[in-house]
């Protein structure tokens, strides 16, 4: 009894002491994952992504340099013509079997001019040199009492940067770009403007006269360049009505300021289709 | 290929070039931005309205009233906001030279009206006006009229039809009259009149003494004629009078009492109820031929029968499935498809002069309202509730209702729009009741 409880105990002490060794603590090994540079923007910058200029020169990426030039595979065997003749049968099956020598391989052109250092091209990839810095003047003595001086005495402008000014070097930009666009917020300024001028006849009987699409041209400061243009044909004192009550919110809704100059190429004209669809409609039965 | 330096111009060349040149010159097609405004700011439209210019002391306070006429006139539609002459920047002088539109925008005004009224040398007054859009600063309508001095309120109502017409895009309704029932005298000594006056009333006349009771008097849609329902001695009886002449005459002879007469929209025929027993069906008496046509034969009330504009269809009113409800049927009688299912009853049913609604008085939980729905019972809607309403009537146009209210003491006239705005009483001299709007008069 006592002899088989020093075995027991003999034997679990070896497989603790065995399993205290055998089993490593291995830890998880977590790879720092690399962190990845955020930017918050809004919707609206992510909408208009700088937009190119179509014209601008293609930036030209450098070209890897061959440093050594790969072996030539061999030409492929042309193939030997069978003489035709009538006569010779056999002999010229004769004469195409051999082989025929293959030629020294010709310098490939293309090769040569890649092993050229591609001079004329990297040039043109250079970036345009910031401007010198003017040597620094000795800085002025602050003068409290002149302070007026220091104040900017321009003119306002209404000019902002976005397209060409944003971006320093011209590119291509992106495809779906529309910085130089009018964007939404100017859209919906415009249309909330005229939503809350628009005064449209009321309770017309004749619901097929519901609609009037208006093209106005605009100048840049906002105001209309011409008298509207009314695209919807119609007749009748229904039509008539709608179409003038249509064209008096256009007028009396300038000048648009929500339209900002640098855009104007896109609002310069623009049509408008004036729907009273949505207004009207029956109230719920009781 | 030589080598010259001027290289021939050939005629293709050229031609390629101007192609090119075209194609570089034109920019490339864009699609022009499109903006769908599909809400807007319903509002009275501010209406500018100097006094009328006259010649000379020969038409004295004419031009003052023939503008507060339209004045008024435009305000009470609902759809017009007048601004305060005292607001004007620029004295018109002229009614011919252009108005400074700046003056007038300034004042927020969007349409401005000038006018003149001279006396002419056979004695009648030349009325002429222009209406100017103001914020697109040109004209939109001119037009002159000439009548009888003592007519210069017509030519308001005139004026007035033509500015709403041109700025709504709907016919006016201001040149015309309501014919109603005035009511003097104490409660259980009540006199009743035959009275008609302008939509806006002014202008009162009365057609009848008093002697007898007057009911539901309606116009003739094409002459200037009434059918109404009267008695005196012994059954009450439809009759027709001619507004001009005082002209009276007894409609049909029927062993009966026959009411609630309506004239066809031709004028030729009126349609009725005659009580037979306890129950009353429609007849329809040809004014000419003076032949009779029964259009219904039920063992039930049907009353207050109205035409559609067109003549091909009729409403009326029936308590045949019970309780008081609208039903449409063929002008020529036939099978009647009720359209009311709304809560309570349904009763005077009058289709809108434009086709579109049908305007009734409802009785539901102890109050009157005045409502409207569709010839097809769809789209019913309450304009106005209350303690009593009752009997709406048309005007010309269709937009607007005219009813009478009786909040305890007597019954008053109201006007409403279709669309339940625009709440207003028309003065009238003492109480009014049962009004019946006229087709315009021009």
């Amino acid at each position: 009894m006592r002899k088989a409880t020093a075995i027991s105990a003999g034997l679990h002490a070896a497989v603790l002491l065995w399993a205290t060794l055998s089993f490593s603590g291995k830890s998880f090994d977590v790879t720092p994952a690399e962190s990845l540079p955020v930017d918050f923007i809004s919707e609206k910058d992510f909408s208009e992504m700088t937009k190119g200029v179509k014209d601008a020169p293609k930036v030209e990426t450098p070209k890897p340099l061959v440093e050594k030039k790969a072996e030539e595979p061999p030409k492929p065997i042309e193939e030997a013509k069978p003489k035709v003749t009538d006569k010779k049968e056999l002999q010229a099956t004769k004469e195409a079997t051999p082989q025929p020598e293959p030629q020294p391989p010709k310098p490939d052109p293309i090769a040569e001019k890649l092993k050229q250092p591609d001079e004329p091209k990297q040039a043109k990839t250079e970036q345009p040199l910031p401007p010198k810095k003017p040597p620094l003047k000795p800085q002025p003595k602050f003068e409290p009492d002149k302070i007026a001086a220091l104040l900017d005495k321009r003119d306002p402008q209404r000019n902002a940067a976005t397209g060409i000014e944003a971006s320093a070097t011209p590119s291509l930009g992106t495809a779906a770009g529309s910085a130089a666009q009018l964007s939404q917020s100017e859209i919906d300024a415009l249309r909330a403007r005229l939503m809350a001028l628009w005064n449209p006849p009321v309770g017309m009987q004749d619901a097929s006269q519901t609609q009037v699409t208006i093209r106005i041209r605009f100048r840049k400061d906002g105001t209309l360049a011409v008298g509207p243009q009314v695209l919807t044909s119609g007749s009748g004192a229904q039509f008539n009505a709608m179409r003038d009550s249509a064209v008096r919110a256009v007028f009396v809704g300038q000048p648009y300021t929500m339209l900002r100059p640098e855009h104007y190429e896109q609002w310069k004209e623009i049509d408008f289709t004036f729907d009273t669809k949505q207004m009207f409609h029956d109230l719920p039965a009781r | 290929m030589t080598d010259n330096p001027f290289p021939k111009i050939s005629r293709r060349g050229l031609l390629v070039g101007a192609g090119a040149l075209a194609a570089t010159g034109s920019r490339p097609a864009r699609a022009v931005l499109n903006i769908d405004i599909n809400q807007g700011n319903v509002r009275p439209m501010p209406i500018a309205l100097p006094d009328f210019l006259t010649g000379g002391p020969a038409e004295g306070d004419t031009g003052r009233n023939v503008t507060a006429v339209i004045s008024n006139n435009l305000q009470r539609s609902g759809l017009f906001a007048p601004i305060n002459p005292a607001a004007f920047i620029e004295k018109i002088t002229s009614s011919d030279s252009v108005p400074r539109f700046p003056d007038w925008r300034t004042i927020n005004a969007e349409a401005l009206v000038t006018g003149r009224i001279t006396r002419q040398g056979d004695g009648r007054l030349k009325a002429e006006f222009r209406l100017w859009d103001v914020a697109a600063g040109q004209q939109l309508d001119g037009k002159q009229y000439f009548t009888t001095p003592d007519n210069w309120r017509r030519i308001a109502h005139i004026i007035s039809d033509a500015i709403y017409e041109r700025l709504t895009g709907e016919k006016g309704y201001f040149d015309s009259r309501i014919v109603f029932v005035d009511e003097t005298g104490s409660k259980d000594r009540r006199v009743k009149r035959l009275a008609i006056m302008d939509q806006d009333g002014a202008a009162v006349r009365y057609l009848t003494r008093g002697d007898d009771l007057v009911l539901t008097p309606r116009f003739n849609p094409s002459t200037q004629e009434i059918t109404y329902m009267s008695y005196g001695q012994g059954d009450p009886r439809v009759y027709l009078l001619n507004i001009e002449t005082g002209q009276r005459e007894i409609v049909g002879n029927f062993p009966g009492m026959t009411f609630a007469p309506r004239f066809s929209p031709d004028g030729q025929r009126v349609i009725m109820s005659l009580q037979q027993g306890g129950n009353a069906n429609l007849f329809v008496m040809d004014l000419r031929s003076k032949q009779t046509t029964r259009l219904t034969d039920t063992p039930a009330i049907d009353t207050a029968p109205c035409y559609s504009p067109d003549g091909s269809r009729i409403c009326f009113e029936s308590d045949r499935g019970g309780s008081q409800q609208i039903y449409v049927m063929s002008a020529n009688g036939g099978i009647a498809q009720r359209i009311s299912f709304g809560e309570g009853h349904h009763s005077t049913p009058v289709w809108s002069p434009r086709g579109d609604y049908i305007a009734f008085t409802g009785q539901a939980r102890g109050s009157f309202s005045i409502g409207i729905l569709k010839p097809d019972g769809s789209g019913e809607r309450v304009l106005t509730q209350g303690f009593h309403n009752e009997g709406p009537t048309f005007a010309p146009n269709g937009r607007v209702l005219m009813f009478f209210r009786d909040v305890g003491q007597g019954p008053s006239l109201y006007t409403i729009d279709i669309t339940g705005r625009n709440e207003l009483k028309v003065p009238t001299p003492s109480y009014a009741s049962d009004p019946a709007w006229s087709p315009l008069l021009s």
